[in-house]
């Protein structure tokens, strides 16, 4: 029973023990922490972190990293706002937009279309040109951050419109709109992966990329699908963040390229490829967002809450690391599957 | 030559090794002296990588002894192999690629100044003075990744000399050369030679080692058959060693099939230029065919570019009389023709997925419902059916594939195949690195594949599984088909198809 069950469904929810843990910890440190508005502010902390995550995670199943996707938001809610805002004189660090007031209904597809015309172009630079995926997102998320600060000029654009701002700052009795349209996110890729052929094309090109062209599967196309989801994520991220803030701010985002990565990989994606579910990510994103939000209302020293962070984010790692082991002693011949080590690999020079 | 014992350079004595459930090697014995180049010859599995493996320190032998130079071991570490100089040369060289030749040579042992900065002067100048003395050209200025691959496998010779190896074991160093290239690396190592240093040669081709060695030892099954001077030899005597008397009463495990009546796969004048040329030939329905050759014959070349894993070049190729265009091996599925990868670790399989998904990813596009929904339940079916089929052992159909001991993998890999119902199936080396049972467990579903119709290539350098196995065998030799031999005809036999196989010295005669 240990064997067969228990044990690989511990293995398979370890990270969501971990959560758990760690929750329980902060309800004995913090007086008063089990509140229903404390689980509200998580969640929505969860939220934009959590929309990036599902495209972070699709890459890393692909054996891809997504380096773009906090320049594509930072881009897309810059140019968002410009196109929504009345014209206006930059003043005191403010401006307007170009004055052309589009309709948010209009803006909305405009972000999300973008979003995915840039993930197309990393795909296509990617898997078309053979540049490495980690220097060319890196890249690209220069660029994106690049024409943000152009178009602002590096002013805040304050003042979208309520129509826009419904989903990141709207709420449904005291549930905010973000938080469920998050967790709906999390279920629908979820299924996607898990259920569709594509799902499976995308593990199989990440987990082998040569054994899924020689199963007929065309990995350039996979891998650009994923970018294009990530970049189409990251553009309904940019509306639920500005939407919240009311305000374009042309650095927004900064930072959530590592965050989004750790939380996948706590969350059981490998950064290899091929494993991983969208459910774990979501737990990973819980993770780091449960430990923020804790050490804050502890009032811990900014300049220690990093370093906590950090060293969580290692722990996680560490237990992850060690799943694989454990995992092996569960299977039937751990012996029987490694290649057989030929002679000729090491060389006597 | 005379066995004095200051010029024996490697004494081995009575080595044995067993793996669980093999005997690798049994009570070998070889010596090597000081300015020999000693060949060893056997078919694949005789035991030569084993040894190799033992001389070099990366196995340990259960008994015997090993005296190299000046020392005695009962067994050895990588380390030890290496200060008693033995230096091992591999088919595919890996050295510090994007480096000049000469920081490859003094790599670890840079000359620099009083500061700590390397003397670059120095530097060029060293390695073109130890290359010099060893009567080796090469620009030392040049990058490794410049070089030729002879070039190249001379350099790690050099580079073994310099760390003082006495003893240098060079694994198939022709494999991927041209004869001028062969005859440049020839005559470094008869000069090299001259100055004592022994080597030992290993080769499947035959003619280079009348040509360089000066005593050839024949393995086969673990065991030392032979060991005697080249000039007492020939190649139908070396071969007759090779494969021993099991082959002479030889059983066949099946009966041969009825003459192919229709024919499925028809290939007319294909050509790729520098693989293979005038490749012309057919194979009816339930037919299996063998397509025997060494490295670089074209077999396996031939066989990736049906596929569409390489470019094929200008020919016809036909299925069941509707030409074949597929460029890929999603066209290729869906065109009726399956191919089994050799390295199944590399093409053939996603380990860290379970047996369910890898059966099925050929055929996935059949399992979709509305919005690209796998149909879960008709696939477990269809991997139900398979795994019972092909008697695959796993818990369960869930277990990642990388936990399964190699047979059951690559019978997942067959399944894989089988699921598309293909009309052509190209297998490269369908039982490497798998264990008897196993072996005999694919041959069996080979035959129930062939009975269901399908029209089946092999490729595989192991004659005895050709022999055991095929209606007929086409044989490969720089890019050309040569031979067909005829199952049950009196020349189909081992030793006229290792002989076709080595370079046509059958065919010619």
């Amino acid at each position: 029973m240990w064997r067969s069950k228990i044990g690989p469904f511990i293995l398979d929810h370890l990270i969501w023990f971990v959560v758990l843990l760690v929750y329980i910890f902060f309800i004995f440190l913090i007086p008063n922490y089990l509140t229903p508005s404390n689980m509200i502010n998580i969640l929505l902390h969860a939220s934009v972190l959590g929309i990036l995550t599902i495209g972070q995670a699709i890459c890393l199943m692909s054996g891809n990293f997504d380096l773009s996707a906090e320049g594509t938001l930072s881009l897309l809610t810059v140019l968002a706002a410009w196109l929504m805002l009345p014209y206006r004189e930059a003043k005191l660090a403010q401006a307007g937009g170009i004055g052309w007031e589009l309709h948010p209904l209009v803006v909305i597809p405009i972000m999300v279309l973008l979003g995915m015309a840039i993930g197309y172009i990393n795909g296509a630079l990617i898997t078309r040109l053979n540049i490495n995926n980690f220097i060319t997102t890196l890249a690209m998320q220069l660029i994106l951050r690049g024409a943000a600060l152009v178009i602002s000029m590096g002013f805040i654009m304050p003042g979208t419109p309520a129509l826009f701002n419904w989903l990141g700052g709207g709420r449904i009795a005291t549930i905010p709109i973000s938080v469920v349209f998050t967790i709906v996110l999390f279920a629908i890729f979820s299924y996607i992966l898990k259920n569709t052929t594509f799902g499976r094309r995308l593990y199989a090109v990440g987990g082998n990329r040569e054994a899924a062209r020689a199963s007929g599967f065309n990995p350039k196309k996979q891998i650009t699908i994923a970018y294009m989801l990530s970049g189409f994520l990251a553009g309904l991220a940019g509306w639920v963040l500005l939407g919240r803030l009311e305000v374009s701010v042309p650095n927004l985002g900064q930072g959530f390229t590592l965050e989004t990565v750790a939380a996948a990989v706590i969350g059981g994606v490998a950064l290899s490829g091929g494993t991983g579910t969208i459910w774990g990510a979501f737990a990973g994103v819980l993770l780091l967002s449960i430990i923020d939000h804790g050490l804050n209302l502890m009032q811990v020293d900014p300049f220690f809450i990093n370093a906590v962070r950090g060293a969580i984010i290692l722990i996680a790692l560490l237990i992850e690391a060690q799943k694989v082991r454990f995992r092996r002693g569960m299977g039937k011949k751990p012996g029987g599957a490694a290649p057989v080590q030929a002679p000729g690999k090491l060389s006597g020079d | 030559m005379e066995d004095q014992p200051d010029k024996i350079m490697l004494e081995i004595k009575n080595i044995s090794k067993s793996f669980p459930g093999v005997q690798a090697l049994t009570d070998v014995s070889l010596s090597v002296m000081k300015g020999e180049i000693h060949g060893i010859v056997g078919k694949n599995g005789a035991g030569k990588s084993t040894l190799m493996a033992v001389l070099m320190g990366i196995q340990q032998p259960d008994s015997g002894s090993i005296m190299v130079g000046k020392g005695t071991f009962s067994s050895m570490t990588p380390h030890e192999a290496l200060e008693a100089g033995v230096a091992y040369v591999p088919q595919r060289i890996s050295m510090m690629g994007s480096l000049t030749v000469a920081e490859n040579i003094l790599a670890g042992e840079m000359p620099t100044n009083r500061l700590g900065f390397v003397n670059w002067r120095e530097v060029f100048r060293e390695a073109e003075n130890r290359l010099t003395k060893l009567g080796l050209k090469l620009d030392v200025h040049s990058r490794v990744e410049g070089l030729s691959i002879v070039e190249q496998t001379m350099l790690v010779i050099a580079k073994a000399l310099f760390s003082h190896a006495k003893l240098i074991i060079l694994d198939e160093p022709t494999a991927a050369l041209p004869r001028a290239d062969i005859d440049r690396l020839f005559n470094f190592v008869r000069n090299l030679k001259t100055q004592g240093v022994a080597f030992i040669y290993i080769s499947h081709h035959l003619e280079e080692v009348f040509e360089i060695c000066d005593r050839v030892t024949v393995m086969r099954n673990g065991t030392v058959v032979a060991t005697d001077d080249v000039r007492n030899l020939t190649t139908p005597l070396l071969i007759g060693l090779m494969v021993g008397e099991e082959l002479q009463g030889f059983q066949r495990i099946t009966p041969p099939h009825a003459e192919a009546s229709q024919p499925v796969l028809e290939v007319k004048d294909l050509v790729r230029r520098g693989r293979y040329e005038n490749i012309d030939f057919m194979i009816g329905k339930g037919e299996v065919v063998g397509l025997a050759g060494l490295v670089g014959s074209g077999a396996a070349s031939l066989g990736m570019s049906l596929f569409g894993l390489e470019r094929r070049g200008p020919g016809s190729v036909t299925i069941n009389g509707i030409p074949f265009t597929a460029s890929n091996p999603e066209q290729s599925f869906s065109q009726g023709l399956a191919y089994l990868p050799q390295d199944r670790y590399q093409y053939g399989l996603v380990g860290i997925r379970p047996v369910r998904e890898n059966v099925t990813y050929p055929i996935l596009y059949r399992l979709a419902m509305a919005f690209g929904m796998v149909n879960v339940e008709k696939e477990k079916k269809v991997v139900e059916e398979y795994i019972e089929q092909l008697g695959i052992v796993t818990p369960s159909m869930e277990q990642l594939v990388s936990l399964l001991s190699g047979g059951n993998q690559q019978k997942v890999v067959f399944a894989k195949l089988a699921a598309t119902q293909p009309a052509v199936l190209i297998l490269h080396e369908p039982t490497q690195g798998i264990d008897v049972q196993a072996k005999l467990d694919i041959y069996r579903i080979v035959l129930d594949l062939s009975q269901q119709g399908v029209a089946i290539m092999i490729i595989s350098s192991e004659v005895r599984e050709l022999l055991g196995i095929c209606d007929r065998i086409l044989v490969m030799y720089e890019g050309k088909i040569i031979h067909e031999f005829r199952s049950g005809e009196p020349e189909t036999t081992p030793e006229n198809i290792l002989l076709a196989i080595e370079g046509g010295a059958y065919v010619e005669k």
